[in-house]
């Protein structure tokens, strides 16, 4: 390995030392990348203000409050009420929280605590794969096997339990449940990975005290690696829960597209993200409309904003608990 | 926990054991039952479409006639993933190379970690939304839908993920080896891009292939930046066609035709994913430092 | 050393990537050998045009080589397009509104141009039930309200004596994007229906009483098809494709009149637009026409370079209207098209050569 530039003798003071010139790319590198690094900052902040200032209009026309809380959204008689968005896009999350974390955490304890050791890798593998589909492919798939195969099932269900409120009633083809079902498959993976680092660093300690103790090996799971593990799960189903609120196309493919409040679950709905997608091209000259989808798309940035958030908290809490 | 000790393991509490562990199983049984029925469905449906006219024939758009192949959405994701990736990959990289060698935990640090994040969670239809509002009714480099704004919002939507994935790889690379070199007398630039990137390259290889298997299925970001049309184009100043776009506008037509390509199209882009993704793992499997 | 290697591959393969991709025009030959937007239209809008619209621009690139790029995403969204200028023409079966026509108007006034005619038909997924169930207007709109939930149902029941309805519900298809498709059957269903009138209403996009939404002819088309039971107002050319079974709905005279090519072209007789040239068939007269057929358009800007076009792609937007007013409505019947009437197309072309490119007549192309 070369030694750094020499410089001619007697005009440093230590011959490592290197002129300006040489030090030139070493600065110009430490510059740029800052520059780069507070760029990724400037971008992201006015990411915000734009979407802000974009969807000023509409808020100003409606108020933030009638905005998020009126019912009716009918850009052709110029009503924008995202309610209807902004529930479909919570109920189809919890569906999809409801149905996958539980999953996500059986299939990470499993892999990490019950499964022969042969089976661990090939079967991690296979739940993250889960990530490689794209979303498209997943409405694709929800749209032509899942709805007609599920809607029997959904139609007894409904029937069976119609006293359940939100249960009875018409079911329609494409449906928030529908919808949920495919973001709980979607969120899969990201849960189950994370829940899966969590629990495995669970001291050893904890867990060997326990079956010591003579506990057996679902007992020691509840009493020592559940309680140490909770925040990190926390945490996955929360970036679950961020994921599954930004979803579009699978979503869009899926729920039918109606700007209401449908009264079961097995009913049709529109969500934040969809409407964005459907309505964009019809809003590109009309100002108001526009204004109503960015601000769509604002409330969506504050949704996960908010929920990523709270999943950090959670990660980075369990991740400093002493061992 | 004392009542646990010595006592023998009652029936109930064995019987209690035994359910739980089921439970699990077959709860993790559960989470395997979607890609089983998912890749079973794309093999189905969609072997039917390929042949060599498939990959090589462009959508015809015509109504009664062929509906013919996919030729241009393949390029065009090709195209548009490479722009993107050329972008996303040196300004994710430079910003994972500052936050490790230069910001390390100043306060700085901290908010280009906080906003990198931030970049993470945003759902990739906003980012379409942005680069909509910013490029295309902006009317930079014309108003219209051109295949190099998809780029830019696929290019924005890799950038965390190469970010991140770099920071964590350049952070594995041994402090002792920066310092033999900083000892022998290399200037920073050398011990940047001689010493550490060589030695975290697969794994940032690593995170750029996983970064380019994601945007190659999103559409969102593509709906209103590069549009979607027919021909085969290699202008990036006009829209272009991609594999997500053509399956999207194919669910849910009536022409059974129509959405045999569509399916054929989601095999296509699964397997491209695929080979991307086990791609990735291979090398960081290799690598020096896992 | 291995690693500038691959260092100096990955970036010899990006730029040569991007200088590829900057610097070529697209491969089908360029009229006027400058830049390449001259060969390629963008246009979009309507689906009910689009079967029709596809076929011309094939053979339009086989006779002129001019690539016509058309994106089938609603009438609605075509005219946002063309007034946000993304586009350089729309296709539309509604005529712009006043608020469409304003948000516009800085790129100039808009000219509508009819190219063809075509049926709505009113398709149903029926086991059982062959073609040419009889709906009346009242009826369709007492379906699409809602108040007619099963297809054996008194009202229609009434209209069909001697056909074996079966006892299933009716899921109504409808469209959930701005469409001049629905622009046109809701004025049908108005024109028959006070409640309708009152209640939805004629929009390109109106509150749906009940039903599911689809996007475009083609999602309305698919709704249908797998929805046993259902109803769906789709443009004929998706329904002959799709083998469904259309009603015959009863017309102004009180004849009984199933989607044919005659009783769209039927309508169209008789037609005298306006100077603007924006008309509607919808309930037209005459005994065997078809009551629910449409005109549909396409819009540009009636000084085009004012609108944003530059000369070439302007001369090639004069050559691509001239030939589907001209050899084009030949190729019309072929997809169940009705082409325009002798007159109404020769006043059509007039305006085509009346438009202009920054105040003078556009020329054609080299």
């Amino acid at each position: 390995m070369e030694a750094g530039t020499i410089t001619p003798a007697g005009e440093r003071s230590s011959a490592l030392q290197r002129s300006p010139a040489a030090r030139l790319p070493d600065r110009a590198l430490r510059w740029g990348l800052t520059a780069l690094s507070v760029g990724v900052i400037v971008l992201i902040a006015y990411f915000f203000i734009r979407l802000i200032v974009e969807s000023e209009p509409v808020f100003r026309q409606v108020g933030v409050v009638d905005y998020l809380f009126s019912a009716d959204w009918v850009p052709s008689k110029e009503l924008y009420g995202a309610l209807p968005l902004l529930a479909g896009t919570l109920i189809t999350s919890a569906i999809a929280l409801l149905l996958g974390i539980p999953v996500a955490v059986a299939a990470a304890l499993f892999v990490t605590e019950l499964a022969p050791r042969r089976v661990r890798g090939p079967l991690t593998v296979v739940v993250d794969l889960l990530a490689a589909v794209p979303s498209v492919v997943y409405g694709l798939w929800g749209f032509f096997f899942l709805i007609p195969k599920l809607k029997p099932a959904e139609e007894w269900f409904a029937d069976a339990f119609s006293f359940v409120p939100f249960i009875g009633g018409t079911v329609t083809g494409p449906n928030y449940f529908v919808a949920g079902l495919i973001l709980a498959i979607m969120i899969l993976p990201i849960a189950s990975a994370i829940s899966r680092e969590v629990i495995s660093t669970v001291p050893s300690e904890h867990k060997e005290a326990a079956l010591a103790l003579g506990a057996t090996r679902w007992e020691m799971i509840r009493m020592a690696v559940l309680p140490y593990a909770r925040g990190g799960i926390a945490g996955g189903a929360m970036l679950g829960l961020g994921r599954a609120i930004g979803e579009t196309i699978a979503v869009t493919l899926v729920i039918g597209n109606a700007p209401v409040i449908g009264d079961s679950i097995f009913q049709q709905g529109y969500t934040l993200a969809a409407v964005i997608a459907n309505e964009f091209g019809e809003a590109a000259s009309n100002e108001l409309h526009r204004a109503a989808l960015i601000g769509a798309g604002l409330v969506l940035f504050v949704l996960t904003l908010g929920v990523n958030g709270i999943a950090r908290a959670f990660v980075v809490r369990a991740e400093r608990r002493p061992a | 926990m004392s009542a646990f000790a010595f006592e023998p393991v009652s029936a109930r509490r064995r019987r209690t054991d035994r359910l739980a562990r089921g439970a699990v199983a077959l709860l993790t049984g559960v989470a395997l039952v979607p890609l089983a029925l998912i890749l079973w469905y794309l093999v189905r449906q969609g072997l039917g479409a390929i042949s060599l006219d498939f990959f090589t024939t462009d959508p015809t758009g015509s109504f009664l006639g062929d509906p013919g192949g996919v030729k241009s959405a393949i390029l065009g994701t090709v195209l548009m993933v490479a722009l993107a990736t050329a972008v996303a990959v040196p300004v994710g990289v430079g910003v994972a190379i500052w936050l490790v060698e230069y910001g390390r935990a100043s306060k700085l640090a901290h908010a280009v970690r906080y906003f990198v994040d931030v970049m993470t969670g945003v759902p990739s239809i906003v980012f379409g939304l942005f680069v909509y509002i910013t490029l295309v009714i902006g009317g930079i480099g014309g108003s219209s839908f051109a295949a190099w704004k998809g780029s830019v919002a696929l290019g924005l939507l890799m950038l965390p993920i190469v970010t991140r994935s770099a920071e964590v790889v350049l952070l594995l690379v041994p402090n002792a080896l920066r310092e033999a070199a900083y000892a022998l007398g290399a200037p920073r630039w050398k011990v940047v891009f001689r010493i550490v990137l060589p030695t975290a390259l697969p794994g940032i290889v690593t995170g750029v292939l996983l970064a380019i298997a994601r945007a190659a299925g999103e559409t969102a970001p593509l709906l209103f930046t590069a549009a979607a049309v027919n021909a085969t184009a290699f202008d990036v100043n006009d829209s272009m066609n991609s594999l997500p776009m053509l399956i999207f506008k194919n669910v849910g037509q009536a022409q059974d035709r129509l959405v045999e390509i569509a399916w054929g199209a989601a095999l296509t882009l699964v397997a491209m994913i695929l080979v991307l993704t086990l791609l990735a793992r291979l090398i960081q499997r290799r690598s020096r430092l896992s | 050393m291995r690693y500038s290697q691959f260092l100096a591959l990955g970036s010899a393969a990006a730029i040569a990537l991007g200088l590829g991709a900057c610097g070529s025009s697209d491969d089908n030959g360029s009229t006027g050998g400058s830049s390449s937007s001259s060969a390629t239209l963008n246009g979009a809008g309507s689906t009910f045009q689009a079967p029709l619209v596809s076929e011309w621009a094939s053979r339009f690139k086989d006779s002129s080589g001019t690539t016509v790029n058309y994106q089938p995403v609603g009438s609605g969204a075509g005219i946002a397009q063309l007034t946000a200028g993304t586009v350089d023409f729309a296709g539309s079966d509604a005529v712009m509104k006043p608020e469409e026509v304003a948000a516009g108007r800085d790129k100039g006034t808009p000219v509508h141009l009819p190219i063809a005619l075509g049926a709505v038909t009113v398709s149903y997924n029926l086991d059982g039930v062959d073609r040419g169930l009889r709906l009346d207007g009242p009826t369709i709109a007492d379906i699409y309200l809602g108040k007619v939930a099963k297809w054996n149902d008194q009202e229609i029941a009434s209209l069909n004596s001697g056909v074996d309805l079966p006892d299933t519900d009716i899921t109504v298809c409808h469209r959930s994007d701005e469409s001049g498709t629905t622009a046109n059957f809701t004025q049908f269903l108005a024109d028959y229906s006070r409640a309708w009138a009152d209640g939805p209403g004629v929009d390109k996009s109106v509150q749906w009483p009940v039903g599911t939404g689809a996007r475009g002819n083609d999602g309305v088309a698919g709704c249908v098809k797998q929805t046993p039971g259902a109803v769906g107002y789709v443009e004929q050319a998706y329904a002959l494709q799709n083998d469904f079974t259309t009603a015959a709905v009863k017309n102004k005279s009180g004849a009984w009149v199933e989607p044919s090519l005659d009783a769209t072209s039927a309508a169209g007789e008789g037609a005298n637009p306006p100077a603007s040239l924006e008309f509607s068939t919808i309930d037209a007269d005459g005994e065997g026409s078809y009551p629910i057929t449409a005109v549909t358009f396409q819009i540009v800007f009636q000084d085009v370079c004012k609108a944003g076009l530059d000369k070439d792609t302007a001369a090639s937007l004069k050559a691509w209207l001239t030939y589907i007013l001209g050899d084009g409505q030949g190729v019309a019947p072929e997809l169940e098209y009705a082409p325009l009437p002798a007159s109404i197309q020769s006043r059509a072309q007039a305006r085509v050569d009346a438009l202009e490119c920054d105040g003078q007549p556009i020329e054609a192309a080299q």
